[in-house]
């Protein structure tokens, strides 16, 4: 098959590239030691705010996984990160379930949202999606609010089942959140190497050989934002139990462009670092500027603008000489 | 059944009025898009803050002018922004429709926190200066904000398709939105025209923005979400027509209008989603494509 033989030509060269993956691999091997041992030495609030960055890094991935994969862009993925987080809240005032039920039902309640959401502009370019996703992210606290008996309305639900009961909570809403982060930034690098992953990769970059090859637009532009709903679905669970409450209030429609905030500032990247960049920016930029308040989004405004700018600067040659480009 | 006819004549008019505004604030959308492949996330923003300037300047929180020169100076500030945005994407706007559209979202975010900085966030009423008065047609109640709203949307529209039609800047833009590329070798100027197109998107948001305030009230968030009326109408048309967006805008109006009366006022950015999903799975170019083909 011979989008496995692409998969093993790339993991040829990655191995031939030598040196600096290994680098890398040391630099995250250490990143995931500090955090694991950081709970000795810290605790409460520092606890708290790395688990929510853990869970929003999450997110951000979810996002990137988007544009990398799918070229496409959503500010309403809010949306999927909300259901996680409801599923989550819904299932242990509903049926007196832990996160060891709801957490995989929310994977699954993601992927099928985000299949229904993505079908029909399946065959459009990715604009119409953005702009789906708009719509997406308004209806959100819509909902939250209308189905009052759902959803506990305005003053949303409470999330106080533990995991593993008899360990403190803060230390298992850290640790829960870093091992599952850790975990799906192990599986994004494999997917980039497996046959799918690359299936996904060329019918973006080459539609037309793709299509040559059976693989068309439209299953990879539906499957991929299955899965990148799923993914912001998880997200949503992790914070739903990282905060022990869900509310509308953390679910307006900024909430999903702050994700792509995220997402555009960790360079839409999809390893453990950049993720973590990525989740921090928008968890502690409003923690710690509270008082800011109304400079927040100016200030997110400004990183988008400058990091789109910055990331295709390539481009700006072009102005110099006049004439040359092309 | 009488009832129900008594309801339907009144429903239909009051929403073809706002169907109007989501129209003229579609075109703005359409018109940017057409020429530089770009979904301007920032209309709303934009639109936001002009409304809030004429406020500021014409009931005294900044200043004391008239409506007119307040309606004036806010032009003026929205169509310096709107020069000021493109200029910001310029640089990558040929290169990658999704970065200048992700850009487009950083510039509304700093938009909206201009907002909220210089006027807080609060709640105000901003009428239009005409005088008042009501008369019924039938079932129809006919009041002048309608007859403005009218006029406005007719006289604006008309000079728009006029200048697309008549003028030669008209004939650079449908070049423009018809093939890029053959322009360029032409030796047309895109840049003008994209800035064209972003001053008279910017005009167009601003004049919806002031005819829908009355309606409701001025908030740093309820003008930004009317433009999602606007994208649907813009989705419904197709989004690369104009008279598409001009259409879908008065159809979204009408169609709004029955589901907030006979289903629920709660949902309606939930049926909107809805509306734009439908549209996108079987109408994927519009619901006009076949009537009046997919181009001005």
């Amino acid at each position: 098959m011979a989008v496995s033989d692409l998969a093993q030509a790339s993991t040829a060269r990655s191995s031939a590239g030598g040196g600096r993956v290994e680098i890398a691999r040391f630099t995250v091997l250490a990143l995931v030691a500090v955090l694991s041992l950081l709970p000795l030495l810290a605790g409460g609030f520092l606890l708290y705010s790395l688990s929510l960055c853990f869970a929003n890094a999450l997110a951000v991935l979810s996002v990137s996984m988007l544009v990398r994969y799918g070229g496409e862009v959503s500010i309403g993925h809010s949306f999927f990160v909300a259901l996680g987080a409801y599923a989550v809240a819904i299932v242990e005032h509903r049926l007196g379930l832990s996160i060891v039920v709801s957490l995989p039902l929310a994977v699954l309640l993601g992927a099928g949202a985000g299949f229904v959401f993505a079908f029909p502009s399946r065959r459009l370019s990715g604009i119409y999606l953005a702009v789906a996703t708009m719509a997406l992210a308004l209806a959100l606290p819509e909902i939250l609010i209308g189905f009052e008996k759902l959803t506990g309305g305005f003053e949303g639900l409470y999330i106080a089942q533990d995991l593993i009961p008899g360990v403190a909570k803060s230390l298992q809403h850290y640790y829960v959140a870093l091992l599952v982060l850790v975990l799906v930034c192990l599986a994004l690098a494999h997917f980039r190497k497996s046959a799918q992953g690359l299936a996904l990769l060329m019918a973006q970059a080459q539609p037309r050989a793709a299509e040559a090859m059976g693989i068309t637009r439209s299953w990879a532009r539906i499957s991929i934002f299955t899965l990148s709903a799923a993914l912001a679905s998880l997200a949503g669970a992790l914070t739903g139990f990282a905060s022990s409450t869900v509310s509308p209030n953390s679910f307006t429609f900024f909430s999903g462009v702050f994700l792509l905030v995220g997402s555009v500032v960790s360079l839409n990247r999809l390893s453990l670092p950049a993720a973590l960049v990525g989740g921090a920016f928008i968890t502690l930029v409003p923690t710690y500027l509270a008082q800011a308040g109304d400079w927040v989004p100016i200030l997110y405004g400004v990183a988008l603008v400058v990091v789109t700018l910055g990331a295709n600067a390539g481009d700006l040659r072009r102005f110099l000489p006049r004439g040359s480009g092309r | 059944m009488p009832g129900f006819f008594r309801d339907i004549l009144p429903l239909l008019w009051s929403g073809i009025i706002s169907g109007c505004l989501y129209g003229v604030g579609a075109l703005g959308l359409v018109m940017v898009f057409k020429s530089s492949r770009v979904v301007n996330f920032s209309h709303g923003n934009l639109a936001c803050l002009g409304a809030f300037v004429v406020y500021g300047f014409s009931s005294g929180s900044l200043l004391s002018l008239s409506w007119g020169s307040a309606v004036a100076l806010a032009l003026g500030i929205a169509c310096a922004v709107a020069v000021m945005s493109y200029v910001l994407i310029a640089p990558i706007v040929f290169r990658s429709d999704l970065a200048s559209t992700i850009a487009t979202l950083g510039i509304g975010l700093i938009l909206q926190g201009a907002v909220q900085l210089v006027f807080g966030a609060d709640i105000v009423n901003l009428d239009l200066p005409v005088p008042r008065f009501n008369f019924s047609l039938g079932a129809i109640r006919v009041s002048s904000y309608d007859l403005t709203v009218l006029a406005v949307t007719l006289a604006i529209v008309g000079g728009l398709f006029a200048i697309i039609e008549r003028t030669k800047l008209g004939v650079a833009f449908r070049a423009v939105s018809t093939n890029p590329f053959a322009c360029e070798v032409c030796g047309l100027n895109l840049r003008s025209v994209h800035l064209f197109s972003w001053l008279a998107g910017a005009v167009l948001g601003l004049v919806a923005a002031l005819l829908i305030v009355p309606t409701t009230f001025l908030s740093s968030t309820t003008v930004p979400s009317f433009m999602l009326q606007a994208f649907t109408a813009a989705v419904v048309g197709g989004f690369s027509s104009l008279p598409g967006a001009a259409v879908g805008g008065i159809l979204v109006g009408i169609i709004m209008n029955f589901f907030s009366f006979y289903v629920s006022p709660e949902f309606m950015n939930t049926f909107l989603l809805g509306v734009i999903l439908l549209t996108l799975n079987f109408f994927p170019n519009g619901l006009l494509e076949r009537a009046i083909g997919g181009r001005v």
